[in-house]
């Protein structure tokens, strides 16, 4: 195993920059409130992960989106963990990521260095709800219909572009198959890649900027 | 118990659970042998009592899983074909009649319509009334079931 990974390390020099990262200090006083931030990362894989496998049954279509619901929970084998698995992910990622953002509030660890590193969350967190909402369509049952036909119409009430926001997302007047083909898209690529983009930055900061003495 | 054994069982307990995901998952990922749902052989009528055209209502018995159910298909007979429809209706399952006079099956809960062939004339239901399987032996009907 050792020497498997000494192998790949000589090819991709991953061991040497993250020296000086695994034995930096970390302050006496912090105790497992700096962990919330982590748990809504371990969230953050599962759901990749369940996501990735859920993609695999599910089928964004009008006539066949509910159907390959019922199908993944119904007679696919592990078919409801998996589901189930994502669907609580997800609301303890939300959950999480709120609990991390109230305890860098009260340990004050927004303030500078680490701003930038406060603005990269609350982008994130806004990200992590914009898959929720998208999320939330895709099992093309009454309750994710309305969810959506609500959520889009209170984007429409925004002044001037307001209904250029709520057509844009819809893909049309109506929800409708193009929403739904639209927000699988927003749900399984665009956010994804979005997060894990701004999570990659989140950590570099704070490997670079360490973490904040609770006051 | 003290640390080191704690943490050794943690990480048992870990490396079963892992085992346990990697195993689902892989029977997630193969797919699901097609649910052979049984359809099952239940008597109905005699042959000589079959329409020779239009439309017979039957009721008949089956015995289900721990009871006999009682259940109504229509035979719908014309020159070409013997149809046993389903009495349900496709919108919200109401029981559909035949209507003699107008040669429609007409659901008094909606006004849905189908024709003498099932399919739908007029009203909301989505698809065309259910056909259930027939099968003739020995001068006697009997009607598949999925069950």
């Amino acid at each position: 195993m050792r020497k498997i990974f000494d192998w790949l390390d000589r090819k991709f020099g991953i061991k040497a920059p993250h020296k000086n990262f695994m034995k930096r200090p970390v302050p006496d006083n912090i105790g497992y409130s700096y962990c919330f931030g982590g748990i809504a990362f371990v969230y953050f894989l599962l759901l990749g992960f369940s996501g990735m496998l859920l993609t695999l049954y599910y089928v964004p279509s009008e006539k066949e989106a509910y159907k390959s619901i019922l199908m993944i929970t119904e007679e696919i084998s592990f078919g409801w963990l998996i589901r189930g698995l994502h669907k609580w992910s997800a609301t303890l990622f939300i959950v999480f990521i709120l609990l991390h953002t109230v305890r860098v509030f009260v340990s004050k660890a927004y303030r500078p260095p680490r701003e930038l590193n406060w603005m990269a969350g609350v982008v994130g967190l806004i990200f992590a709800l914009g898959s929720g909402f998208t999320g939330y369509l895709l099992p093309w049952d009454q309750k994710a219909y309305w969810a959506t036909e609500v959520g889009t119409s209170m984007l429409g009430t925004l002044p001037f572009f307001g209904g250029h926001i709520k057509n844009l997302l819809r893909g049309g007047a109506d929800v409708g198959g193009s929403t739904l083909i639209r927000f699988y898209s927003i749900h399984v690529i665009y956010m994804p890649v979005f997060i894990s983009l701004l999570l990659w930055g989140h950590f570099h900061m704070v490997k670079r900027r360490g973490i904040a003495k609770n006051l | 118990m003290d640390r080191r054994n704690f943490l050794v069982s943690f990480v048992k307990l870990f490396f079963a659970g892992l085992f346990a995901a990697v195993c689902s998952v892989v029977f997630y990922i193969f797919p699901s042998r097609e649910r052979t749902q049984n359809i099952r052989y239940f008597y109905l009528m005699d042959e000589d009592s079959l329409p020779r055209k239009g439309v017979r209502k039957v009721d008949f018995e089956y015995n289900g899983e721990d009871r006999t159910m009682g259940s109504r298909v229509y035979i719908s007979a014309s020159d070409k074909e013997l149809t046993a429809f389903s009495s349900v209706c496709t919108h919200l399952g109401c029981f559909i009649n035949w209507d003699h006079n107008k040669k429609e099956f007409i659901c008094p809960c909606h006004g849905g319509r189908y024709g003498i062939d099932g399919n739908v004339t007029a009203g909301p239901p989505p698809a065309p009334l259910a056909r259930l399987p027939l099968e003739i032996k020995d001068g006697k009907v009997y009607i598949g079931m999925k069950i």
